[in-house]
């Protein structure tokens, strides 16, 4: 029995005071394919990217090779070989591939200092080498804008290797792979674990999983829940791992009538992202939608709500057929939507919470286009006020609130509209419990109202709270449905981890 | 106080300041009410330009072809000034239609080509420039009758100039629309946060193109008021005009990253210019050393509004 | 969709461009003998007589001539100048953007053995071109300068309006002035600066000057381009019986003016003449004539008076 090559031990970290590692330990043995498994916000991230000298951990050590080491840079980290290929690639765009892979050690003519020439010519033969000894055909003049997704992996794999990496992080490394492209980057996997170089891998198809890991570890809520080897495991023993918790919050839960429905879209598809997706909603109705990063749910809201125009499918509001082609027409409809990020897509931040607030219904507010100030400021207070907006006053501008009192101003700013259908992307992320605790209180008073509600959540414990109804989607297909009295947190997983194999689109 | 609105209180501030030295410098002849509305009247073409570009800053554009469209503008209406040939009415017209025209190009290029504003603009900028070449075959129009130079070099009551008149009434109407109208809002909001604005419904494309045929139509109109003034259309007139709007917009407080500036700024920062040119002219100073300092200004203009934006964020 | 805009633009762009390009170079006759006249710029009044007069003359003899406009950017002319040299013109006129800069273009065409003349100003390194033809602007200047003397009897304060610092005939005619004032110690200078050749530049200068209380009798513009736009200052102030104003180059505008007993008088430096007889000798260079190193063509003075007679004629 060897001894690991990397012992991370008893790792914790916090940012702004909130715990998002605790006593996490991670051990991985030579010529290793160790998958890395959780939810989302499970810490998985954050635990490689300390492993990568982004983040320095408040507490804890990390062993390679059995001796102590602190990683305070990436540069450090790559000194150490550990190599990481991430979920989204950055490569130099308008340099070539040989370029790409010798980035930052150059191959230089004569000596090194200022005034030292690249020679492009053995970087391409170097790099040409090494795609010879992989296996791997690729023209290393070529540059990577012209290179497909899983290309730029690959050569992403190939720098790893000629680091010389111990260590090679992948992190969803299949999310734009075609079948065939799989078994190519599991091939290399394969070659790097024979070559004496450990994988650690992060995803959440537990089929690939199953198919080229040696170990698993599972990390939930920002904890180590545990690690085997994957003969010892199986599907379910591993869902219950990453969302077995003690479900100890109580959400409130209004009881509301839940009417006719309101809402009903058919055949919804969009791109790649949104794949033939039918439901319906009711009035009274709270009805989630959960699943990974990554399932196509704000890409389904965006387009029920008219951001892309280029969709397929049919939408029915209170029976009626309705072409929703631009936000414009959403909005007349009387739908609302709460976007996921406030700061990017839902406020101005320039401006204030007043021009904030009355953004969506200054025509309804003003007919003959003539802003009353006296008008807007009295709907702007009571908005505030019913809320619970925490501000001085007004005309403070919003890029200087808290990020809870930020979402309750795009929140009142769509309900002074007056929507019938509300729509939340993710309504309760990154705010304190106070304001969530609010925002809960909201969702129950407009569905006693007779609102329909369709919520977006990754907090699986949340959603189970709050909603009625909860649809799962897994890469833009609705992948199961469950009714409240049958919410479990395993079978939410369960579903949201329906993959297909690979892109059904393209076979080469 | 936020150093934003430090900033904007700021300019009043310079304002006063500069124009103190200027009377103790010059107590005869600069702090005289003649000279006093005559720097008015200096500050009333660059300051019609600037109401429109504010407008364009606004929503997070930029106009570089302002001062062309005077080119333009001045001589085709002057074109049409001769005594005897057309009605006072038409010369007046062609430019507004023409300025308005070139700004809907300019805001298609924009809102539905998705073309950056800056190069849009430069090439209308170059475009016209060379148009208004052609048409008046290099050489300046002139031979307009009184009433055409009446337009810009009339008296109101005998007293106040009409270029004071019209920079007036437009910047009232101006700062009405920016701050009492939806459409106003609208800009602001789309300059502020473009993407933003669109799920929240607003029409950015329409916004965008509305705020370039503003700038476009003032810049006509400019265009006219300055064929009037020199008694001649010129193909070479108005060159760097839209660098002295741009500056007077910035002086006075419009932010370049769009979704902020308040009209009043604006007005000083148009103001402060051309009491700076008045200034120094009548100290004797030569116009190079006018630059140096409307540089200054303008950088450090911009400088307290990004360290404001800085501090906020 | 943009993509087709940017395309669209970009024929449009080329398609125009290469109609107009077409339109403004010469056809000639097929005789080998090709000519260029290089211009400093074509955007007034005068630019355009001295290429219509070398373009009359050229025809006239048969010859092929190609007008280029140096858009007052030196760096360019050297470069039509060299362009000139490797496509094989038999002769080159310049009418220089700057005295010192275009040596290189001189030094070239003497290198390739190709004949170069300096139109209407002088190069600093003259003894590099085969010859000149032009007005002394020096002359031009006392003319000007001794006409607005004798006719405020000798004494009161004055103004000069200079053209772009630097240039050739700002230098020459402010010298002319200088020499004249020599001879009239009762004549103060109060004002002197720059409008750079324009209009509205020296309008708003005058305007400033006038707002001083300082008592002028006379403004003496380096050009009837800012001349003019003194003169609107001052009719503006209502001091047209107090104040005389003289200018330089005899353009229609200016011309019409002297006519109505506005403006005191213009100097002609015979602009037309300065290109016949130009392109006249440029061709008996090539043809193997001597030549005079200088030939200078006289000023007119043109006030009232010679306007009038003018008329008759």
């Amino acid at each position: 029995m060897s001894d690991p090559i990397l012992e991370m031990k008893n790792i914790t970290k916090s940012f702004s005071g909130v715990k998002v590692l605790d006593n996490v330990q991670l051990t991985v043995m030579p010529a290793e394919v160790h998958a890395l498994m959780g939810e989302n916000g499970a810490g998985k991230s954050t635990l490689m990217n300390i492993l990568r000298g982004i983040y320095q951990p408040d507490g804890g050590d990390i062993f390679l090779e059995g001796k102590k080491i602190i990683n305070h840079n990436p540069k450090e980290a790559t000194e150490h070989r550990i190599s990481m290929i991430h979920q989204e690639l950055h490569p130099i765009l308008d340099m070539n591939v040989a370029e790409n892979i010798f980035l930052g050690r150059e191959i230089k003519r004569g000596t090194d200092g200022i005034c030292s020439i690249v020679n492009k010519k053995r970087m391409k033969e170097e790099a040409q080498k090494l795609f010879d000894v992989i296996g791997i055909a690729i023209n290393p003049s070529i540059l990577m804008r012209n290179l497909s997704v899983a290309q730029c992996q690959l050569v992403e794999i190939v720098k790893a290797i000629s680091i010389s990496a111990k260590i090679v992080i992948m992190d969803e490394p299949t999310s734009a792979l075609t079948e065939k492209e799989v078994d190519l980057l599991f091939k290399q996997i394969d070659k790097l674990r024979s070559g004496g170089v450990s994988v650690i891998y992060i995803s959440h198809k537990m089929d690939e999983i199953f198919r080229v890991a040696d170990s698993i570890t599972v990390l939930r809520d920002g904890q180590f829940i545990g690690s085997d080897k994957v003969g010892n495991l199986d599907k379910n023993n591993l869902i219950k791992m990453m969302v077995g918790r003690e479900l100890t919050e109580i959400f409130p839960k209004a009881e509301a009538r839940i009417g006719e429905v309101v809402l009903e879209a058919r055949h919804y598809t969009w791109e790649n992202k949104v794949k033939n997706v039918s439901f319906s909603l009711r009035r009274g109705e709270i009805l989630g939608i959960a699943g990974l990063v990554g399932a196509g749910r704000s890409e389904l809201v965006e387009t029920l709500f008219g951001v892309h125009p280029n969709y397929d499918g049919k939408l029915y509001i209170e029976g009626k057929h309705v072409d929703i082609r631009k936000t414009g027409d959403a909005i007349v409809h009387k739908i609302a939507l709460i976007t996921e990020d406030r700061k990017q897509t839902g406020l101005n931040l320039s401006a204030s919470i007043e021009q904030n607030i009355t953004l969506v219904s200054l025509e309804q507010l003003f007919p003959h286009g003539i802003i009353n100030k006296k008008k807007e400021a009295l709907v702007t207070e009571k908005s505030m006020q019913r809320l619970g907006v925490k501000a001085g006053s007004r005309s403070v501008k919003t890029v200087s609130l808290s990020g809870g009192n930020q979402q309750k101003v795009v929140i009142a700013k769509w309900l002074l509209a007056e929507p019938e259908i509300i729509i939340m992307d993710e309504p309760t992320r990154g705010i304190d419990v106070g304001a969530k605790r609010d925002i809960y209180l909201l969702l129950g008073e407009l569905v006693q109202a007779g609102k329909a509600v369709l919520m977006i959540s990754s907090e699986i414990p949340e959603i189970m709270g709050v909603a009625d109804r909860i649809l799962v989607m897994a890469e833009g297909r609705i992948t199961g449905e469950l009714d409240r009295k049958d919410f479990s947190q395993e079978k939410i997983m369960y579903f949201a981890s329906q993959f297909d194999k690979g892109n059904e689109n393209e076979e080469n | 106080m936020s150093l934003h609105s430090m900033r904007e209180l700021g300019i009043v501030f310079v304002f006063a300041a500069i124009l103190l030295i200027l009377i103790i410098l010059s107590p005869n002849a600069f702090a005289r009410p003649a000279n006093l509305i005559n720097i008015i009247k200096q500050a009333s073409i660059n300051g019609i330009l600037a109401m429109g570009m504010m407008f364009v800053i606004i929503s997070d554009g930029i106009d570089l072809s302002v001062g062309s469209i005077v080119a333009l503008t001045g001589v085709v209406s002057a074109s049409f000034a001769h005594p005897g040939e057309y009605p006072l009415i038409v010369p007046i017209i062609l430019a507004l239609s023409i300025g308005l025209f070139v700004g809907w190009l300019n805001g298609v290029g924009v809102a539905v080509g998705n073309i950056p504003a800056f190069i849009v603009t430069l090439g209308m900028m170059t475009m016209i420039r060379g148009v208004a070449l052609i048409v008046s075959r290099g050489a300046p129009v002139f031979g307009v009758t009184k009433a055409y130079e009446f337009i810009a070099g009339g008296f109101l009551f005998d007293r106040i100039p009409l270029l004071v008149v019209y920079f007036t009434i437009i910047t009232l109407i101006s700062a009405y629309i920016l701050t009492k109208t939806v459409f106003g809002r609208r800009v602001y909001a789309v300059g502020g946060n473009d993407i933003s604005a669109a799920f929240s419904g607003i029409n950015v494309k329409k916004i965008r193109i509305s705020v370039y045929m503003i700038s476009g139509l003032l810049a006509g109109f400019a265009g006219l008021l300055l064929a009037s003034r020199t008694v001649s259309g010129n193909p070479t007139a108005g060159q760097s005009y839209e660098l002295d709007a741009i500056a007077a917009a910035v002086i006075g407080g419009v932010s370049m990253s769009g979704g902020s500036g308040k009209w009043y700024g604006t007005v000083i920062g148009a103001l402060l210019i051309a009491v700076i040119g008045n200034g120094l002219d009548i100290l004797n100073v030569s116009s190079h050393y006018q630059l140096v300092i409307k540089g200054a200004i303008i950088i450090s203009a911009v400088l307290l509004d990004v360290k404001g934006k800085e501090k906020a964020a | 969709m943009r993509k087709v805009l940017l395309m669209a633009m970009g024929i449009m762009l080329m398609t125009s461009s290469l109609l107009f390009a077409a339109g403004s170079a010469e056809d000639g006759d097929a005789k080998p003998e090709r000519y260029a006249l290089m211009m400093s710029h074509m955007t007034n009044a005068f630019t355009m007589e001295l290429s219509d007069a070398v373009k009359s003359k050229a025809k006239e003899l048969g010859v092929d001539l190609t007008v280029f406009d140096g858009g007052q950017d030196v760096s360019k002319q050297i470069s039509q100048v060299e362009s000139a040299i490797n496509q094989g013109y038999a002769g080159i006129l310049i009418e220089p953007a700057s005295v010192d800069g275009i040596k290189p273009a001189a030094e070239a065409a003497k290198k390739a053995g190709i004949p170069l003349i300096t139109v209407n100003q002088r190069i600093t390194d003259q003894e590099l071109a085969s010859a000149y033809v032009g007005a002394n602007p020096v002359e031009g200047g006392e003319l000007e300068m001794r006409t607005a003397a004798e006719a405020i009897g000798g004494k009161g304060k004055v103004a000069f309006l200079l053209g772009p610092l630097g240039s050739d005939a700002q230098i020459g005619r402010t010298q002319g002035y200088y020499n004249v004032l020599k001879e009239y110690p009762g004549i103060e200078v109060a004002y002197e600066q720059s409008a750079n050749w324009r209009t509205d530049e020296a309008l708003k200068l005058v305007e400033n000057w006038l707002q001083t209380g300082v008592e002028l009798k006379a403004i003496v513009a380096n050009n009837d381009g800012m001349a003019l736009g003194a003169l609107k200052a001052v009719e503006d102030a209502k001091m047209l019986d107090k104040i005389k104003i003289y200018g330089l180059d005899a353009t229609p505008d200016a011309l019409a003016a002297v006519k109505e007993g506005r403006l005191s008088a213009t100097i002609s430096q015979s602009t037309t003449e300065q290109g016949l007889v130009a392109m006249e000798t440029i061709v008996k260079i090539v043809n193997g004539e001597k030549v005079p190193a200088e030939i200078i063509v006289g000023h007119t003075l043109l006030d009232k008076k010679a306007v009038d007679q003018m008329a008759k004629n």
